[in-house]
């Protein structure tokens, strides 16, 4: 069984009268350690399966299970326990708390899990030794983004999920957090998703899962993912 | 175009009802406070303005020291702008129930100030009266029984002692409220304790005397048109009042003139009537000297008359004596004449003859004898012869001698009787002249018997006449005495009478000028206070719709900011689409204005009845009034709107104004957030480092978010305030009682002697409450009431003169009002409350006016200012009293302390004091304060009104920044939720702000609270009563908690708002 199976997984959102199908039987599983990219076109369910798989919202039906937890059985607090314990969230933009210098936003995090990791490791770990003390305002992007990622990792998280986190950044900033998050994967031997619509960013990871209108397109395993260092686009 | 805004605009109140209602809240509130409270004062006196025109209630009131008369009243109605002028009689009487002696105003109906009937009827019938309602209960009678009034006759301008009423037992027909008293005071009076009681009408034909009246009332013309007390009001009666001033010297002039007049007139009659008794007397005086004079005369006359018939008598007497003497003398004469004619002779002759007839008498019988013896022997036969012969011998010679004898015998014998002849007719010659004697003796006797007769005759008359005459002269003598004692009582009479009349000449010089006073409304006590409680009203009224003015600006500047951001890049696409800054303005302002005029309207309308109606009822307990007209009035409710609009649409415009200055690319763009940066307290290194994690972020969050940190202790701190205010006024007002008959009023009955009371029986009573074990102690005090002036105003006091200043101690506490120190009570220096003191702004030292019932003012210095809470009294001592009035100090009143009794045993006691002879009344303090404090429990509507309203404030103000703070933080809330914080680590990571906000709000609250209550109280103060303005530390507690409470609801609604954000939405748009 893998590591994270995701299974027939049906979304619809009731809009009114109208219901939308976001996700229509997406079916695929993630082994750990992986490192997941997951491309399509806006609206083909990438943010809905991530946010599902998250904790963040509930399918329609089907079943996910992650390290053996069926998730989708999880209710109120298990839910937020199985959030607080097992993921980890990286967005688009950021969403550091701007009132927290950069280790405070960490603390944040660490201070609610009971295997957490230091806050001033992992943050020169992301390379933000000198700029812990900094307001996120007092940062660039790219360097924001780090500090979300090491509050997500800082969790010590069993999946770490990202939501487009280049989409705000310039490319030399995104390869950096892109190379970051393969580093944390391999190097912190962490199951880490990311969604993107860049496709060109798909040869570093170890499976890329394809979507479009609701359900998954195709799934590529990549035995050996390149570098992010050697990715152009 | 504009139909798309419109319908833009409803959608957005559709979505965004929370905070459509949150800004209506706050228009309602802050409208319906500033309508209400600013109707409150307006409707109140809106209120008395109809009931006094309703009741006909003067405009204006003239008193004369000498009263009024019909030609005042027609001078008085020919003044300009008088409407009507009512001549009216005032008189204060005594009313005896078996329980108490009560002193009661009694006014005749008259037509003005008319007593509103409450129930029954008005009296038709002279002797049928009308009472106030509480009269009937504190004293158990009902319509339909009798009471008397015993009122002081007064003196008519002639100057006699007439009753005032023509029926002194009257029948109650009804219950009315008067509306000269709407106050709980009814004046004061020189009868009995000195306070009026009740006020009693009766009918004006009752009243005895229709020429003076007491006093005129007027109405003027058009003033009802104006609203009492109004500015128009009082200048339209100051006017009046000038008319009438121009007229008052001649009207004085003239009511002396006419009393003068009155006085002349009964002078000159008295003088008239003087002279002719004086005439009178003299006259009579003079006819019976007259008449003395004559009888004097007729008895001199009658003296002489009798003297000259006396005199006639007695020498007609005299000379009738003179006769009958002379013709007593002849007859004597001739007796004497006839006794001596001497029949000696004869006799002799006849008694020699005699003497020869004895002689042969005897001897004829001695022969005889011889004879017959001889004879006889010669019988005897027997007889010798020779004797025989010889004795015939002898015998025959003795014969011869007898012949012989017998012989000489006759010869003799007709001598004799020759010689007696001879005297017999001699005695018979005699006789007869003796018998004509004895003829002329008679008729001499006779006439003198006769003259004699004559003579008693005459003298009985003279004597009868001289009797006459003396009793003429007792007589006379008797009329000179009379005469003499009538001329003196005369005199004296009329030397009293002239003295009368010099007397009454007198007076009428001594007759003075009457001093007219013209007074309008603002001199009836109850109009005064209620007038000042109206002010007291509108001077809150102008305070506290500011609070939530203030407040309603703050939360829609808050609200429409959000508001305003939240859309940006709405109005940024707006903008670009070519819509003008007011075009999209109008939006929002329409949304502001929305909420501002139906919030606006309903809370004028609910304002304008409920405050009005709630603060009616806290001033019914002091008022008797009829029930509040509630008005709309528009112009406050359009006030009210314009200015909550002003503040609402107006924080609306300035923000939409503030982000429409960018440009449509920046608006689109998301408004970067708020950077965070570090406190002050990161500074301190000793504290911060103390800090956890969560508290240092909660103290940045306080620091980041300062409008709304500001705004939150804002609103829980007017909480707060709002009900310790509440809890503060209850508590002071609570507490007033308290100090009063616990601190300084420690006595359980205040009994009052009835003034006719003799020393023995006001020593019997004392004693005899000496000696009643159910007294612990008593004290005597002489009660009585006064007025105070000062150079700024006056005041009607109770003054209370101890007996004994050691005696008192522990039933009445003089306490100087700072130290709490006992009050040493100086000669000739009075004390006085410290309310007083303030109400007439004087201090320890100055020199005050004090006036006593008889209208006597004394200047005295006051030596302290005392504890006191409910009305104004003075202290004094003995020294002090008798010297300032020069009067006998003499006690009224004992008061005194009870043993621990059971309310029953308490009653039983007072009414077994009450029916003593010498007790007028009975006041149990206990009662009396029971009764008092029920009435103040209404004072909890205070409370729960401002309770109500501070909740109102703290809902609206707590929720909306709640609200504000989730939607300004959902991005952050979202994130700490997708990071896995629990739902009430969520709710504790906004909380923990909230709580430290509340704290310091509940904090600084109660600072604010205390401050607000002083000022409250200070403005509300009724005039008659000290506040404590002390808050009971459990109000405190209370107010906490209650504040306590209100956030803690607004956290419930917050702890659901935060559990329902949604971590997907919030995340996925773009900022």
């Amino acid at each position: 069984m893998a590591y994270i199976e995701f299974d027939n997984i049906k979304k619809e959102y009731k809009m009114g009268e109208v219901t939308i199908n976001a996700l229509n039987d997406t079916t695929f599983s993630v082994d750990k350690g992986q490192l997941v990219v997951i491309v399509g076109p806006s609206g083909a369910g990438k943010t809905t399966t991530l946010n599902i798989l998250g904790g963040m919202d509930s399918a329609t039906s089907g079943k996910v299970m992650v390290d053996g937890k069926e998730v989708t059985s999880l209710k109120g607090r298990e839910l937020i326990k199985y959030r607080r314990e097992d993921i980890g969230f990286v967005f688009q933009f950021y969403n550091l708390v701007q009132n927290l210098t950069a280790k405070e936003n960490v603390e944040l995090a660490t201070q609610i899990c009971s295997d957490s990791l230091d806050p001033d490791e992992v943050l020169d770990n992301v390379g933000l030794s000198q700029r812990k003390n900094n307001f996120p305002s007092q940062l660039s992007g790219g360097e924001q983004q780090r500090v979300a990622i090491a509050r997500a990792i800082a969790k010590n998280p069993k999946l770490l999920l990202c939501d487009e986190p280049t989409g705000a950044l310039d490319y030399k900033t995104g390869k950096q957090i892109l190379k970051l998050l393969q580093d944390t994967c391999k190097k912190g031997k962490m199951t880490v998703l990311i969604i993107t619509h860049n496709t060109a960013i798909a040869p570093m990871a170890d499976k890329v899962i394809y979507f479009k209108n609701g359900s998954v397109e195709k799934i590529e395993n990549n035995s050996n993912p390149t570098p992010v260092e050697d990715i152009e686009w | 175009m504009k139909k798309a805004l419109l319908k833009d605009s409803l959608k957005e109140i559709k979505n965004t009802y929370k905070r459509f209602i949150s800004i209506l809240l706050m228009a309602f509130l802050g409208v319906g406070f500033f309508a209400g409270l600013r109707a409150s004062s307006p409707d109140m006196v809106d209120t008395i303005d109809k009931y006094y025109d309703n009741q006909n209630v003067y405009d204006i009131q003239v008193i004369s020291t000498l009263g009024l008369t019909d030609e005042d009243i027609e001078a008085l109605s020919k003044v300009d702008n008088v409407e009507n002028v009512y001549g009216s009689y005032e008189v204060d009487g005594k009313i005896e129930t078996e329980n108490s002696e009560i002193v009661a105003k009694v006014i005749a109906l008259s037509g003005v100030n008319n007593p509103m009937l409450l129930e029954g009827e008005m009296p038709q019938n002279v002797n049928e009266c009308l009472v106030e309602p509480s009269f009937l209960i504190a004293n158990d009678k009902q319509i339909g029984d009798k009471i008397i009034i015993e009122i002081e006759d007064t003196t008519n301008d002639s100057g006699d002692k007439i009753p005032v009423l023509k029926h002194k037992e009257l029948t109650i027909t009804g219950t009315a409220k008067s509306p000269l008293y709407i106050s709980r005071d009814r004046g004061k009076s020189s009868l009995g304790a000195g306070t009026i009681n009740y006020y009693i009408y009766v009918a004006s034909d009752n009243i005895n005397v229709e020429d003076i009246y007491t006093s005129v009332y007027i109405t003027a013309k058009d003033a009802k048109k104006y609203t009492t007390s109004s500015e128009e009001y009082e200048d339209y009666i100051e006017e009046l009042k000038q008319n009438i001033e121009a007229i008052k010297e001649e009207r004085e002039n003239a009511r002396k003139q006419s009393l003068v007049n009155v006085a002349d007139k009964k002078v000159k009659e008295a003088q008239e009537e003087l002279d002719t008794q004086k005439r009178d007397a003299e006259s009579k005086i003079a006819d019976a000297e007259k008449e003395l004079e004559n009888a004097r005369k007729e008895i001199q006359d009658g003296e002489a008359q009798i003297y000259l018939n006396e005199q006639n008598a007695y020498v007609q007497f005299n000379n009738a004596q003179q006769e009958l003497d002379n013709a007593k003398t002849q007859l004597q004469t001739k007796e004497q004449e006839l006794n001596n004619t001497n029949f000696d002779d004869l006799e002799l002759k006849k008694q020699e003859l005699q003497t020869n007839l004895d002689t042969v008498n005897m001897t004829i019988p001695a022969l005889q004898t011889q004879y017959e013896s001889l004879s006889k022997l010669l019988e005897d036969e027997n007889l010798p012869i020779d004797q025989r012969q010889i004795y015939e011998a002898q015998k025959a010679a003795l014969e011869g001698q007898i012949i012989e004898l017998q012989g000489a015998k006759q010869s003799l014998e007709a001598g004799i009787q020759e010689i007696e002849n001879g005297i017999a007719y001699a005695k018979q010659q005699l006789e007869n002249g003796r018998y004509e004697l004895e003829q002329a003796k008679a008729e001499l006797e006779r006439q003198e018997q006769q003259l004699n007769n004559t003579k008693w005759t005459t003298y009985t008359q003279i004597a009868n006449a001289k009797t006459e005459i003396e009793n003429a002269k007792v007589e006379l003598q008797n009329g000179e005495e009379e005469l003499e004692k009538n001329k003196k009582d005369f005199d004296e009479k009329i030397a009293d009478a002239q003295k009368e009349l010099d007397d009454a000449k007198e007076k009428i010089a001594d007759i003075e000028k009457p001093n007219w006073y013209i007074l309008d409304r603002n001199t009836n006590a109850g109009y005064v206070s209620f007038k000042q409680d109206t002010k007291a009203i509108e001077n809150i009224a102008k305070v506290f719709p500011l609070v939530f003015f203030l407040v309603a600006t703050l939360i829609s500047l808050t609200s429409m900011t959000r508001m305003v951001e939240e859309e940006r890049t709405q109005i940024g696409t707006f903008k670009a689409l070519g819509y003008s800054n007011l075009q999209i303005t109008r939006k929002y302002v329409l949304y502001a204005s929305l909420a501002c005029i139906v919030g606006g309207f309903l809370g004028a309308c609910v304002g304008f009845v409920l405050l009005p109606k709630v603060l009616w009822a806290l001033y019914g307990m002091m008022y008797q009034i009829t029930d509040i007209r509630i008005n709309f009035k528009l112009d406050i409710a359009i006030l009210g709107l314009v200015l909550i609009s002003v503040c609402i649409v107006g924080a609306t415009v300035y923000t939409a104004f503030k982000e429409l200055k960018n440009t449509p690319a920046v608006l689109m763009r998301p408004k970067s957030p708020k950077s965070g940066s570090r406190v002050m307290l990161e500074r301190i290194p000793f504290i911060w480092k103390r800090l956890n994690f969560s508290n240092k972020v909660t103290v940045r969050n306080l620091f980041r978010y300062k409008k709304r940190f500001l705004m939150t202790i804002i609103g829980i701190l007017g909480c707060t305030a709002l009900i310790l205010t509440g809890f503060g006024i209850r508590d002071s007002v609570t507490r007033i009682l308290p100090s009063q008959f616990g601190n300084v009023f420690c006595y359980d009955f205040q009994i009052t002697l009835k003034d006719s009371i003799s020393k023995e029986a006001k020593n019997k009573i004392i004693s005899d409450i000496e000696n009643d074990v159910r007294f612990e102690k008593n004290a005597r005090v002489y009660m009585t009431s006064g007025k105070l002036t000062s150079s700024e105003s006056s005041e009607d006091v109770e003054v209370i003169v101890p007996e004994d200043e050691q005696a008192i101690d522990g039933i009445i506490n003089i306490r100087d009002v700072k130290t709490h120190e006992k009050t040493i009570l100086k000669d000739n220096e009075i004390c006085i409350t410290d309310k007083v003191a303030q109400l007439l702004g004087v201090r320890v030292g100055d020199t005050i006016t004090l006036e006593n019932t008889d209208d006597l003012k004394v200047e005295v210095k006051i030596s302290d200012i005392v504890e006191n809470y409910v009305s104004h009294y003075v202290f004094m001592n003995k020294v002090t009293y008798e010297s300032l009035y020069n009067e006998k100090y003499n006690s009224n009143v004992i008061l005194t302390k009870n043993v621990e009794l059971t309310k029953d045993e308490t009653n039983a006691l007072a009414t077994e004091i009450m029916n003593r002879n010498e007790v007028s009344s009975v006041s149990n303090i206990t009662a009396l304060s029971d009764s008092i404090q029920d009435m103040m429990s209404l004072l909890n509507y205070v409370v729960v009104i401002l309770i109500v309203s501070a909740g109102l404030l703290a809902f609206v103000v707590l929720y909306n920044l709640a609200n504000v703070n989730i939607s300004e933080r959902i991005r952050e809330l979202a994130t700490i939720k997708v990071l896995g914080f629990y739902d009430n680590e969520v709710y504790s990571y906004i909380a923990r702000e909230t709580v430290i906000l509340t704290i310091i709000g509940i904090v600084l609250g109660l600072c604010f609270g205390y401050v607000l209550n002083y000022y409250i109280l200070g403005t509300c103060e009724i005039n008659m009563l000290r506040f404590t303005k002390t808050i009971n530390p459990i109000s405190y507690v209370y107010s906490v908690l209650i504040t306590v409470v209100f956030t803690v609801i607004v956290n419930i609604a917050t702890y659901f708002s935060l559990k329902k954000i949604n971590m997907i939405e919030s995340l996925k748009s773009v900022e």
